[in-house]
């Protein structure tokens, strides 16, 4: 193992105490929100000053509820169809920018900043007056749903490979390979994209968690036809109170789930990197 | 006919002209030098003949082919860059069998010739290390070894030493310059230090604004600059005008030119020297002296004109500011020099 695997592997033993008590406060005030709602959900009534007992039911019965789990599965589906279909065409254009035409990179920026700007309502009104009736494919509420996630988190990936990029001089690496008898799109797969691995995916975690937290889009494009996670959440506030808790607190720990998952691929391709 | 020629190259970034019909040869085996200040077209040049950019006019022949068109993974040329450019995620091994692997070589010959590239480079040992775990030394002759292993038909280094410290980069002059012998490699070094380029070359041409303002070999371009820049970027020689050339030794200087003396060449005296040969002796006063290295350059006035003297630095054989000093010039070491129009 090298010098430097081994210290980023012992960093936490060095850490002095007086970080340790801090970096615990923090992470204490952050889970409160978190900590609270999950009590509250193993609440059966509490209409008095104390609780009047505890109960796993708002669990039981999202657990056996077919469409709490649907919603849970749609929003993983479109959170990893959008990411994947935006890291693609992002990484074909980003070839051309770093490759080809590097004025272009200006461009893209434009163009991949603009969705900032576009509040949920607009988009999705914008997007519904604009494909529907129009008799294609694009007039699926299901493929503008899908293309609507794909804008939406453009701006998240885009900056993350664009940053990736930069990092490790991607121009300079595919001239180097180019030198070395290698065309430039092989030098781009073969060089450059295991060297960005780790930026997208850290990029795809902040989409990841704004797929997660739409409730607009989804509402106005699919509404029930295809409820994702929030959507089942709006329906389900006015029954109970310690269910919404209960639903809550399983989208937090399936974003974390799927954070942590992500994390560790990091980790593993940056390991393998230093090793 | 050279291994490698330049017929009227000319490069042009939209209005700006950065080589401006450049012709010249490179002969097989040979280490030039493309020396210049910073902005004078030297890499620019260098980028021409690797292919990683266009000419916008003029071709370039290497070994009798024309390659002004042919794309840069084709032409079979290595390349060594001032970043060094390693691949992050492979290892020194794995980065030096890149190449190789783009020409589909069998592994076992991959194998041997990695396994001698790491050692002409002294990088054995590190063979599995990856390019963040390695010092700058050490990446740039993984870089070396990189572009050595396809066996290219040149080799070309852009500036490869400029991020190292002052120590270790003589230490890969030198290294580099027994690799280039030994392979009998043609190499072209592009460097903004004369220094280096002194030391490596076979040949230097001398850039200046896109154009090759001088070439020949490092003694020659060091003790015969022909033009101002030329004297003004290597050797740090005194120049003056004509007047005041005659001003202070009386002597006449035919007109457009400026003379120029290297600081070397001026002998420093405690007391009036007897002297042989032509040349002429003045007097002056010290006004300064920085030691640098093993010489000391002094700064002596003559009436309104300084001159840069260089004296071995021997600390029994010094002077102070204000001393009274004689100078010795020799005749056949004032340069007249075309002077800029």
């Amino acid at each position: 193992m090298s010098k430097k695997a081994r210290t980023a592997g012992d960093k936490g033993a060095k850490t002095p105490l007086a970080a340790k008590i801090f970096l615990g406060v923090v992470a204490l005030y952050l889970l409160i929100p978190f900590a609270t709602t999950f009590v509250y959900s193993l609440f059966v009534e509490w209409t008095d000053v104390l609780p009047s007992g505890f109960t796993l039911r708002n669990y039981t019965e999202l657990f056996t509820n077919a469409t709490f789990w649907l919603s849970i599965g749609r929003t993983l589906i479109l959170c990893l169809v959008s990411v994947i279909i935006t890291i693609a065409l992002l990484l074909l254009a980003m070839y051309v920018v770093v490759a080809v035409n590097r004025k272009l990179g200006r461009f893209m920026q434009f163009a991949c900043m603009i969705p900032y700007a576009l509040q949920g309502v607009i988009l999705s009104i914008g997007i519904i007056s604009l494909y529907t009736g129009t008799g294609t494919l694009l007039s699926n509420r299901m493929v503008m749903l899908f293309g609507a996630y794909t804008i939406l988190v453009l701006p998240y990936i885009y900056q993350g490979i664009r940053n990736a990029l930069n990092a490790i001089d991607a121009e300079m690496l595919i001239q180097a390979a180019e030198m070395l008898g290698c065309g430039r799109f092989r030098a781009y797969v073969q060089v450059v994209l295991p060297n960005i691995i780790s930026g997208i995916l850290v990029s795809s975690l902040l989409a990841e968690s704004i797929v997660f937290g739409d409730f607009v889009l989804a509402n106005n494009i699919a509404g029930t036809n295809y409820q994702n996670i929030q959507v089942f959440l709006q329906a389900n506030m006015d029954r109970s109170s310690g269910l919404s808790s209960a639903i809550v607190v399983i989208i937090f720990l399936v974003v974390g789930a799927v954070t942590a998952t992500v994390l560790k691929l990091q980790s593993g391709t940056q390991k393998s990197q230093k090793e | 006919m050279s291994y490698i020629e330049f017929h009227d190259v000319v490069k042009r970034f939209g209005d700006n002209t950065v080589l401006d019909h450049i012709n010249f040869g490179i002969e097989k085996g040979d280490l030039v030098t493309l020396l210049g200040p910073s902005g004078c077209g030297k890499s620019t040049l260098l980028r021409c003949l690797s292919g990683l950019e266009q000419v916008s006019e003029g071709s370039i022949i290497l070994d009798g082919t024309d390659i002004t068109n042919v794309p840069a993974s084709k032409r079979n040329i290595g390349m060594v860059f001032q970043q060094y450019s390693l691949f992050p995620n492979m290892t020194v091994e794995q980065n030096i069998a890149f190449g190789l692997k783009m020409q589909k070589a069998p592994a076992d010959v991959i194998e041997k010739k990695v396994r001698d590239a790491i050692a002409m480079v002294e990088l054995s040992g590190k063979e599995q290390a990856y390019p963040a775990n390695l010092s700058g030394g050490q990446q740039q002759r993984a870089a070396l070894a990189r572009s050595i292993v396809t066996e290219p038909s040149v080799l070309l280094l852009d500036e490869p030493l400029s991020a190292i410290d002052a120590k270790l980069r003589k230490a890969l002059q030198a290294r580099i310059r027994e690799i280039q012998q030994e392979l009998g490699l043609t190499t072209i070094f592009v460097t903004h230090d004369q220094d280096e380029a002194m030391v490596m070359s076979d040949v230097i041409q001398l850039f200046h604004a896109g154009r090759i303002e001088q070439a020949g070999s490092p003694v020659e371009v060091y003790t015969k600059p022909v033009s101002e820049f030329a004297a003004s970027f290597i050797g740090s020689y005194n120049q003056m005008s004509r007047e005041e050339f005659r001003t202070m030794t009386g002597e006449v200087v035919p007109a457009g030119n400026i003379v120029a003396i290297r600081p070397e060449t001026i002998g420093i005296f405690g007391e009036l020297p007897e002297v042989d040969g032509e040349g002429f002796v003045l007097k002056g006063t010290v006004e300064g002296s920085i030691p640098r290295g093993n010489v000391l350059r002094y700064t002596v006035r003559i009436g309104q004109t300084r001159l840069r003297v260089d004296a071995l630095f021997r600390s029994f054989h010094m002077f102070d500011i204000g001393d009274e000093v004689f100078l010795f010039i020799p005749e056949h070491d004032c340069l007249r020099i075309p002077a800029v129009a």
